[in-house]
């Protein structure tokens, strides 16, 4: 922060899409902050995108609606767009831009940062290997998250994946540890009653006060979506590394990100990549993704469960596409069982989580927690191979063995996956339901646990 | 004949009903004593089943009780911290306006027109320019017309501007603007400011 401030310049040259092109500029900088001034006297924030040959493409965050050529200035700021950020940002809830959204004045800063952040130094980085608690059972016992780790929810439109970031954020915790722990959540395009169920949740379940709230609209201008990732990325860094908190960031819809950069991408003219995407949408996401982490030597974690509704269902789409590349492992929410009233609707045999054998086991969860997760998820899968064959040969037709493997799938649909929305199981319920599961199997058919662990936990004839 | 026949058949009667009797007896018995069995039997499988539930009842009541607990404490924490905030606030808006007044009412002589000529070297650096139209309050103009002396192509504004005091500096073909005002500088340094004032009060130290 300088006392000097920026020159403003009040030639336009053109307004175009969401970018303002500014004649006559010297010395503005890449990405340096700008102050839009309408004819009225209203502010808008706005990034520089393009310097050169004295112009500078200016993009307009809160939309460019009403600015004419003649009566519009623009004030470079000289310097790039920051977060104030202190410990008071726990319990807000903020704009899309980092502004204060529930009446109360601007949080008393202690620094501000620059939203890009720092790329974490490869070298500094520790290998995420601590289990967290999400109360959920099929994520914690089967797609365990990981401090530190980046796991997306891939979903469709219309389905739960906004009753799950919700439960998420609100029953999250680490296990074994009194170190502090803290949520980010930034909603990106999403609707005015979907924002507004998030702070209601948060704020009902107590869990608000170790919670940060980033909520931009779906009638907030679309530029803004670009920045709000960034700033809720900006206080989950500073929380965990400097206040040495555990931080989960939630940001949904990732989906609604992409077609803002779309639709600056389109404005800018430039050569569309696939599905009209630019180019870079990879190194675009992956300048988020990649904000998640444990540095050596720093107490604190940020943990991301970014959330993108796939297009179509289409989970070759590019951007659920590029996402994998970029996270370690996904849960894939399915229509089938979002359509039969499970809830929530994750279909674990096309789910992974890389980090889960790291973050699991003695010490972390329970000695058994690997075998008896790898078991279920071959049991269902053969459940489902059976119930495929049922579809062809009729139930009369499956062998006693079958049956058994068909009962397996129910069981695991009706008491494992299926979850009320309040309901938060803490990892022995989660995995005692598992070995239910198991137990529904005869000995013989367990090939993945050790004896020990059957002999201690198994509970069939 | 017919008599002794049916005392024989009173006897036989009697005691076909005794054997009947006998054997319901019996059958009422051994139902009972079954029943009974049976009924311990459900009864002692049912203790551990009772019990289990039991403590699921404890269990999930706890639960419920933690989370009620979590909420009210939530809220009333919330809420305390929002009231913090808006004293705070209310304090620091007090400090805020108390200097606003004083920097509005300071001596205008000595040190104010070194201030002045500063304002306009830095805005001229920052412009690229010399050739500048320069505007100030009423207050400020004798001061400022007296320093642009010293700035070649410059000149002051017929117009004045309401502003605590400072400037604004204008290139002559109307492009740029520079912002040099009191106003304008204390509004940059406002979150730095609060902070400031924050402190004195205990918080963010």
């Amino acid at each position: 922060m300088t006392v000097e401030g920026g020159v403003q310049y009040s030639k336009i040259a053109e307004i175009k899409g969401p970018l303002v092109v500014v004649d006559d500029v010297d010395n503005a900088a890449f990405d340096e902050l700008v102050e839009v001034e309408t004819k009225d006297g209203e502010r808008r924030l706005g990034k520089v995108l393009e310097v050169g040959n004295g112009k500078a493409i200016v993009q307009v965050f809160e939309g460019t609606s009403g600015l004419s050529i003649s009566a519009t200035n623009a004030k470079f700021v000289g310097k790039v767009m920051e977060m104030p950020v202190s410990k008071e940002v726990l319990g807000r809830v903020f704009d899309g831009l980092g502004r204060p959204k529930d009446g109360l004045p601007d949080p008393i800063a202690d620094k501000f940062i620059d939203i890009n952040g720092e790329p974490m130094n490869p070298e500094q980085r520790e290998y995420p290997k601590d289990f967290i608690q999400t109360g959920v059972s099929v994520i914690d016992g089967m797609i365990t998250l990981v401090r530190g780790q980046k796991l997306p929810i891939f979903s469709g439109s219309g389905m739960s994946h906004n009753l799950l970031a919700a439960q998420i954020a609100r029953q999250a915790s680490v296990v074994g540890t009194n170190d502090d722990f803290a949520v980010v959540f930034a909603a990106i395009g999403v609707q005015y009653s979907e924002a507004e169920y998030f702070r209601r949740s948060l704020e009902e379940s107590g869990a608000l006060k170790r919670s940060v709230l980033f909520l931009n609209t779906a009638d907030d201008p679309a530029i803004e979506r670009i920045i709000t990732p960034r700033v809720a990325l900006t206080v989950a860094e500073y929380l965990a590394f400097e206040l040495g908190m555990h931080v989960l960031v939630i940001l949904t819809d990732m989906t609604n990100y992409a077609e803002a950069l779309r639709e600056i991408s389109a404005a800018r003219e430039e050569v569309p990549g696939r599905k009209g995407y630019p180019g870079y949408l990879y190194t675009d996401l992956s300048t988020i993704y990649e904000r998640a982490g444990k540095l050596n030597g720093k107490k604190g974690s940020v943990t991301q469960v970014p959330i993108l509704s796939m297009p179509s269902d289409d989970i070759t789409h590019p951007i659920p596409d590029l996402t994998g590349y970029i996270t370690e492992g996904q849960i894939v929410l399915g229509r089938d069982l979002f359509r039969q009233g499970v809830y929530p609707p994750v279909n674990i045999l096309m789910s992974l989580s890389r980090l889960m054998k790291d973050g699991i086991g003695e010490g972390s969860t329970r000695a058994d927690h690997g075998e008896i997760s790898n078991q279920v998820y071959d049991a269902y899968s053969r459940a489902q191979e059976v119930r495929a064959l049922a579809g062809i040969v009729g139930k009369a037709g499956l062998t006693e063995i079958d049956l058994k493997y068909m009962d397996v799938g129910d069981v695991f649909e009706k008491e494992f996956l299926t979850q009320a929305t309040d309901e938060n199981r803490t990892i022995e319920e989660t995995l005692a339901i598992l070995w239910k599961i198991v137990s529904k199997l005869p000995k013989n058919e367990i090939t993945k646990i050790k004896d020990k662990y059957i002999d201690q936990y198994y509970k069939g004839e | 004949m017919g008599r002794r026949h049916v005392l024989t058949s009173n006897s036989t009667l009697e005691s076909t009903i005794d054997k009947i009797l006998q054997n319901t007896e019996n059958s009422v018995l051994s139902n009972i004593k079954t029943a009974l069995v049976d009924s311990q039997k459900v009864l002692d499988d049912s203790i551990p089943k009772l019990e289990g539930e039991y403590d699921k009842i404890i269990a999930d009541g706890k639960k419920e009780a933690d989370k009620i607990e979590k909420q009210i404490i939530g809220s009333a924490d919330i809420e305390a911290r929002n009231k913090q905030l808006m004293a705070l606030e209310d304090a620091v808006d007090k400090v805020f306006t108390k200097a606003l007044d004083q920097v509005a009412n300071a001596d205008r002589s000595g040190d104010y027109s070194n201030l002045i000529k500063s304002l306009l070297d830095e805005s001229t650096q920052i412009l690229g320019t010399s050739e500048i139209v320069v505007s100030s309050n009423a207050n400020d103009k004798d001061v400022v017309q007296s320093t642009l002396s010293q700035f070649p192509g410059s000149e002051l504004s017929p117009d004045t501007i309401d502003c605590l005091g400072g400037i604004i500096v204008k290139s002559k073909d109307g492009a740029m603007t520079f912002d040099n005002t009191l106003d304008a500088r204390i509004e940059r340094l406002k979150p730095l400011i609060r902070k400031e004032i924050a402190s004195k009060f205990g918080v963010g130290e």
